[in-house]
């Protein structure tokens, strides 16, 4: 244990607080730049933080403050701030609830995760990138890698202290594709735990192609209403949609209507949590409140059975056995991906930022590019926007069999929206 | 009274200045950033109480930027002490060794870029408030929210509408930076506060989310102002249940401030950002000196060009702020620029190299970005329009400066029929199109208008930075969906 937080737990078991957490967080991070193939800038950070909640209760309300401290600071600037904050505590008054508190001792994984190698996965990046399939008429615009350990350890007065270890990686790369003397760009973001090198290789290769369509893409006509197809990570807007509107805070906050029972989603679709998914950013054993993460039914057959969330939302709702869920997986499709493709429908695989209202369940995006298939015509297009809404998308939705990860989420990997509004270019 | 600048800073900068030495003797340029913002945070709904003193810009670190050889390089760090600055010095140069280690093996090679000039340059900078962040009662600031989310919600029920919660947010930040170089020695501190009324209310078959917002370059005085601000959040929560679905197709609209702003915003000030011209990702290089809207517009840029949360003195690359024409009568005149781009490309930079904290990159980044004014009412510009909408509020904007194109997402449109509103509302309207078009169709531009701080804005989908915007009323042709 570092010195520093001998000495925030020293002041905190003195103070007044009735309770208390505190997150210790170490960041050690690597970054590249890259313009085309040279490096603009390399980056190096080492970080450390210490986030502290206090709180004061009675039978029935509980407060809390929560506040940073600095890793450099005093004991007595410590013992400072935690007495303003156990003040503050006492004027936000909420109905109480319960911090969580140790598993069985059988159970309990102290510390998960191992230390992580910053430089072997900054070559696996930087490799990758230099070995792009690169054409005379597409290629890498800029590319910026970042790569960090993560360490994060959480203790709270209730006696838990568990420490979660892992990579949390991201790449941001925009790519160029031209012809006659006009060039366009297309822009794509990656979280990830390490670098997937075939995945990265694959996903930019087909960005390229996109590129190329892009180049030919006549103007959207004005459709009116189109059977939508999202077959890229834009389709994780729809199922965060349905995530969202199943956690705790969204239904106790009245964002979310749902209850349990509720038909929400399709009949077949099913939507769970799971503590892992293979390389994805959110591999921790425990929640930020200390809580362990597991899998979770959360949508059985389209209806909803279980909800995830923080403690305070959860236990507000009469939920004990709750946590903050990072990776999901939706599952469910019945047909093939072929199947769910057939007669007429625009596949869009490029917004300039598709966005699903979780509170109004309004869609909404620009089109940068799609695929208009009518008969066996299919044209590439360019313009307009997408818009509807999800009360009304729901219950005509298909989704594939096949599925897709992105980061933290595998969902299908191809999503029909019949019926949304298609707004032409022109 | 003077935001006093950190005490904290002060006592770091001697260990900062030797750190500096010591990396000369390796490097062509060295400069640090240290940071020491505090703030508080209160938010207050009838179902959840929370009180942090986290904001998005509270921080405390150190960056140090080097360069040598052609290549920039930095390292950003928590926890300086001023005795050891040849310990910081050891740890820093090592793990950059580590990295060209790396690099050298795989080959490769810098975007080589000549050292920045580091010509002598002081400022200190304590700017006015009434108030500071960690000085104020929060006790009765949680009792005051608390009475502004209760009547939310009983006004609301005594005009009709059916509000699940009033939530308020009040946050307050006290920025201080020091940025030092061999000769540069520049220091500032100022306060800048923001507040949101967010009101939950729900219809027979929708439920929908009303925002007002205000923000200032001040302390949290700012907050003796809320509640004047719940009628309007109960009007536009009554405006949104009501609403319909707009008919897509291309309509005459008046845009109201928050909308101009969010225009100037993903129009142009994204589409000017000159790092982006480096990179050839901005068609807005191109066009420099050519016409990209109707003689009616004029957009500034700036730090100095309007005070509100993202007015400072320098930027984080110490550079002053500054006041860019970027659109003088339609015609594009210049971009904002970091000092690094501005070095790349030959230019003088503009203030606006900014970090999302001291643990992020630099890149250039707006401040304030405003439309002029001109010389119509809003009157005149409703009278002027046979079948159109007044758009007001907005909920989000994405940049497209390779393209042009144009994505914002509109709270609410107000039917304009015969030179008239009708009373009709419609929500939400996606808004797209090509920039030269949109501002090409300008037609009159209000003599009145506003700025807004109250958001937060990204390069791409990260990087998140605060920003300004706004301008006046401004009549123009767009594309709706």
């Amino acid at each position: 244990m570092s010195e520093n937080l001998e000495k925030l737990l020293r002041v905190l078991k003195s103070s007044e607080a009735d309770a208390w957490e505190v997150t210790e967080t170490r960041e050690k991070g690597w970054e590249f730049y890259l313009i085309r193939h040279a490096l603009d800038q390399n980056r190096v950070k080492e970080l450390t933080s210490f986030q502290v909640k206090v709180y004061r209760k009675t039978e029935e309300i509980m407060g809390s403050a929560g506040a940073p401290i600095p890793p450099d600071a005093t004991e007595t600037e410590m013992a400072r701030r935690i007495a303003e904050l156990c003040q503050e505590a006492s004027y936000v008054r909420n109905p109480v609830y319960r911090l969580n508190t140790p598993e069985k001792e059988t159970d309990a994984v102290p510390e998960s995760g191992s230390p992580v190698d910053l430089k072997a996965i900054s070559r696996d990046f930087l490799q990758t990138v230099a070995a792009l399939p690169e054409t005379d008429t597409e290629d890498l615009n800029s590319c910026e890698i970042f790569v960090s350990e993560i360490r994060r350890r959480f203790l709270n007065s209730e006696g838990i202290d568990v420490t979660a270890v892992y990579p949390r990686s991201m790449t941001e790369a925009v790519v160029n594709a031209r012809r006659d003397g006009q060039e366009i760009e297309l822009y794509r973001m990656y979280h990830s735990g390490t670098c997937d090198r075939e995945q990265l290789t694959r996903d930019l290769t087909e960005t390229m192609r996109y590129g190329r369509d892009k180049l030919t893409a006549r103007p959207t006509p004005a459709l009116e209403k189109a059977d939508v197809i999202l077959s890229t990570d834009a389709a994780c807007e729809v199922y965060d949609y349905f995530i969202t509107r199943l956690s705790a805070a969204a239904i106790y906050r009245g964002i979310s209507n749902w209850k349990m029972g509720d038909q929400a989603a399709p009949e077949t679709m099913t939507l769970r949590t799971v503590p892992q998914l293979p390389n994805s950013s959110r591999n921790a054993a425990y929640d930020s409140e200390g809580a362990r993460i597991r899998e979770r039914m959360l949508l059985d057959g389209g209806k909803v059975v279980g909800l995830w969330g923080n403690r305070q939302f959860s236990q507000y709702l009469g939920l004990t056995d709750s946590f903050i869920a990072s990776n999901f997986v939706i599952e469910g499709g019945k047909a093939s991906a072929e199947e769910i493709r057939r007669g007429d429908y625009l596949e869009i695989v490029e917004f300039s930022d598709f966005q699903v209202d979780a509170v109004t369940g309004d869609i909404a995006g620009e089109i940068r590019l799609g695929y208009l298939h009518r008969g066996n015509e299919t044209v590439s297009v360019s313009g307009g926007s997408v818009s509807g809404n999800m009360s009304e998308l729901i219950p005509k939705m298909a989704f594939s069999a096949e599925s897709r990860q992105y980061d933290c989420m595998r969902i299908p990997a191809v999503t029909r929206l019949n019926g949304a509004t298609v707004t032409g270019a022109v | 009274m003077k935001a006093p600048f950190s005490a904290y800073l002060t006592a770091l900068a001697p260990g900062l200045k030797q750190l500096i030495q010591l990396l000369r003797q390796k490097y062509d340029y060295v400069s640090v950033l240290s940071t020491d913002s505090v703030g508080f945070q209160a938010t207050i709904s009838q179902r959840a109480k929370a009180v942090s003193h986290e904001t998005m810009t509270t921080e405390r670190g150190t960056v140090v930027r080097v360069c040598r050889n052609g290549l920039y390089s930095e390292a950003a760090f928590t926890g300086f002490d001023p005795d050891r600055a040849e310990e910081a010095f050891g740890r820093i140069t090592e793990e950059l060794e580590e990295q060209f280690s790396l690099l050298e093996t795989l080959q490769v090679s810098p975007y080589e870029t000549a050292a920045l000039s580091d010509e002598s340059r002081t400022i200190f900078a304590e700017m006015e408030t009434e108030r500071l962040p960690e000085k104020e009662d929060l006790a009765e600031l949680v009792s005051r929210l608390t009475e502004i989310s209760d009547r939310g919600v009983k006004e609301g029920a005594e005009q009709g509408l059916r509000v699940i919660d009033c939530m308020t947010r009040a946050s307050s930040t006290h920025i201080c930076k020091m940025f030092l170089t061999e000769h540069q020695d520049l220091r500032q501190s100022y306060v800048y506060s923001e507040g949101v009324i967010a009101l939950l209310a729900a219809g027979e078959e929708r439920t929908e989310m009303a925002h007002t917002s205000l923000s200032g370059r001040c302390g949290p005085e700012l907050f003796d102002r809320m509640a004047e601000k719940l009628s309007e959040a109960i009007r536009i929560g009554k405006d949104l249940i009501s609403a319909e679905r707009v008919v897509p197709g291309e309509y005459d609209v008046i845009t109201a401030p928050e909308v101009t702003g969010l225009i100037a915003h993903e129009a142009f000030g994204h589409g000017v950002e000159m790092d982006m011209f480096v990179k050839g990702r901005a068609l807005g290089a191109e066009y420099i000196g050519k016409r990209v809207g109707s003689d009616l517009v004029t957009m500034h840029e700036g730090a100095l060009c309007a005070e509100d949360v993202t007015s400072y003195a320098f930027d984080d690359e110490g550079i002053p702020a500054g006041d860019v024409t970027e659109i003088k009568n339609g015609i594009l005149k210049t971009g904002i620029c970091d000092a690094l781009s501005a070095l790349r490309l030959g230019v003088k930079p503009t203030g606006n190299g900014k970090r999302e904290n001291f643990a992020h990159k630099v890149y250039t980044r707006m401040t304030n970005t405003v439309f002029d004014s001109g010389d119509s009412t809003l009157e005149e510009m409703i009278a002027g329009i046979s079948r159109g909408y007044l758009l007001e509020g907005m909920q989000s904007g994405m940049e497209d400066p390779k393209h042009w194109g144009i994505q914002c997402i509109i709270d609410r449109g107000y039917e304009i029929a015969d030179g008239k509103l009708t009373g009709k509302v419609v929500s939400p309207l996606v808004m797209t199109g090509y920039v030269p078009d949109l501002l090409g169709s300008v037609s009159m531009v209000s003599r009145d208008r506003e700025i807004f701080g109250s958001g937060g804005c990204g390069k791409g989908h990260k990087e998140w930075v605060k920003v300004a915007d706004g301008g006046p009323y401004l009549k123009a042709k767009v594309r709706l969906g």
